[in-house]
């Protein structure tokens, strides 16, 4: 046993760049992928997390100082950097145990279809990420690993409850047929409804008169990633009181950091598409004679302008109240398009791109919050995988950490087995949310089922 | 070298696993073409230069060149046919 434990220690001495690839070997041997082709894309794994790694340092680097600066000429501590979601990913397939994931989520979702709880076959399999970053933030926080699986399943399971009574609604949005979504952030919409009910009672939300495609247009420029951090970066500058050379010199940089970002993702990508290729058709062959709704990640949502007009509009509220809320520790930076919120919106809503910026403005500081209550536990995480390079006395976060209220909620619900009642309890609201948003999506299904009908007959 | 572009919310996921699996189909017909993922937000500046797009949306407008229906790579209906509009466009 201790001779076992010797060779699995050294092993993951190595870091995440070596091991990981290895676990990717040996996965894609399992599922019979030829050597040559498991060998290159657990390598292409294994150069992506020393890409992330250049550019998590590289913007490090250009940020912390300014940061700093700020601290010195304002006292207002904004020492966790917005890393965005490329670098969470990175250090969730650091995780040892990561690739047992994939296992859970298959396993879950074909079980589900077989005793017909869910009407949906998730094939989105690049977001299992997302279920292994809650359970290394539980990890985090309560130590516990059999816990950290449970929360994972949990929300795997949530999943694909939310993509069945979001399907009509996302038909709607889309006009593509037999899609729904999969993604984990669908999750917040539990949060988001109440509130959407309480904009029930204000009169006039009504946004007819919008021509959301025409500010999309117009604004569009912004949420392109080398021009909005060039703006972030000289916005920064400025805050730090650098010179106008200085400032220039951080506005590129940070274009810079957030262009390749989306770059060194993309090999983690490819280095798993061939994997998660092989997996999502075996089970689509499974279920080809069963009417199933197919579950996706959200960007066949991308085309609702609503989307963009909210996150741009959102940018400088973030930014302004990152600086005014207290306690907020968050610079944002590479996650400043929060996505996270107004996909949720967006479906919360049908569309009401009115409501969707009311509900993004009031959800912001939670965003906020949770990200600066997690900045500790995820720059602990960078150290211990060895996935990313932290300097001391810096943290980084994800200002639009996905799902953040079930991610906190749960993470110290697990919190429980060392005696704290709290998370518990705040789990337990979280699911009665949940049932509430469940019934009230399936009586929107059944009114959207009546004017289909009514439009028939007419 | 024809190039076909891949769209999305990101540009690194879900237009990565489309741009993977259509270059992966067309390395098996034997035919050469560049596929990359874009981020749909700076889509224009890639069309130019395009023969071709695939999208995950529903889009909206008209495009110079060729758009190609990207869900039914990702749910395996009608892929078929797609697979031939994006090789009529490369060919």
């Amino acid at each position: 046993m201790n001779l076992l434990e010797n060779i699995f220690n050294y092993i993951l001495d190595f870091g995440a760049p070596v091991f990981v690839p290895l676990i990717m070997i040996l996965v894609g041997l399992i599922v019979r992928m030829k050597f040559r082709e498991a060998f290159s894309a657990g390598l292409t794994l294994g150069l992506a997390f020393v890409g992330m790694n250049m550019v998590v340092g590289f913007m490090m680097n250009s940020i912390s100082p300014a940061a700093q600066q700020f601290v010195t000429n304002t006292g207002i501590e904004l020492t966790a950097i917005d890393a965005g979601w490329t670098p969470m990913a990175t250090l969730s397939w650091a995780w040892p145990l990561a690739f047992f994931m994939f296992p859970i989520q298959i396993t879950i979702n074909l079980i589900m279809l077989m005793i017909k709880q869910t009407n949906t076959l998730n094939v989105d399999l690049w977001n299992v990420w997302g279920k292994i970053f809650t359970a290394v933030l539980v990890i985090g926080v309560s130590g516990s690993v059999s816990l950290a699986f449970i929360v994972a399943s949990i929300q795997v399971i949530v999943e694909l409850k939310l993509a069945d009574v979001n399907k009509q609604q996302i038909e709607r949005l889309t006009q593509i047929p037999g899609v729904t979504t999969t993604h984990g952030m669908t999750l917040f919409c539990v949060i988001l409804w109440p509130f959407n009910k309480i904009l029930d009672l204000i009169p006039g939300l009504n946004d007819r008169h919008i021509d959301v495609d025409w500010l999309k247009e117009k604004l569009g420029i912004f949420a392109e990633n080398h021009v909005m951090g060039f703006i972030i970066g000289l916005l920064i500058g400025i805050f730090a009181q650098y010179n106008p050379q200085e400032i220039l010199i951080l506005g590129v940089q940070s274009a810079a950091a957030l262009t390749l970002f989306p770059m060194v993702a993309k090999l983690f990508m490819q280095a798993l598409a061939p994997l998660s290729d092989a997996v999502s058709e075996y089970m689509r062959r499974k279920f080809s004679g069963r009417d199933i709704y197919i579950g996706l990640d959200w960007p066949f949502l991308a085309g609702r302008n609503e989307i963009w007009v909210t996150t741009i509009v959102l940018i400088p509220l973030i930014l302004g109240l990152a600086v005014l809320l207290p306690g907020n520790m968050i610079l944002p930076f590479a996650g400043i398009i929060n996505l996270s919120v107004a996909v949720p919106a967006l479906i919360v809503t049908g569309g009401n791109l009115l409501r969707m910026i009311l509900l993004c403005v009031l959800m912001t500081p939670v965003f906020l919050y949770i990200a600066t209550f997690f900045a500790p536990t995820i720059t602990n995480l960078a150290k211990d995988t060895g996935a990313i390079d932290v300097a001391t006395g810096t943290f980084i976060s994800w200002s639009s950490l996905e799902l953040p209220v079930y991610r906190y909620i749960f993470a110290y619900a697990t919190d429980v087995i060392n005696g704290q009642m709290f998370g518990f309890i705040g789990a337990i609201v979280w699911i009665g949310l949940f049932v509430w948003y469940y019934k009230g999506m399936k009586k929107r299904n059944e009114r959207f089922d009546q004017e289909e009908k009514k439009g028939q007959v007419a | 070298m024809k190039k076909v572009i891949v769209a999305c919310g990101s540009g690194v996921a879900t237009s990565q696993t489309v741009a993977s699996k259509v270059q992966k189909l067309l390395k098996e017909k034997g035919i050469y073409a560049q596929v990359d993922a874009v981020d749909i937000k700076s889509l224009n500046q890639y069309i130019k230069e395009s023969s071709a797009y695939i999208a995950i949306t529903q889009p909206k407008e008209k495009y110079p060149i060729p758009v190609i229906n990207g869900i039914a790579f990702l749910t395996g209906v009608g892929m078929e046919g797609e697979l031939q509009k994006v090789i009529d466009a490369v060919s």
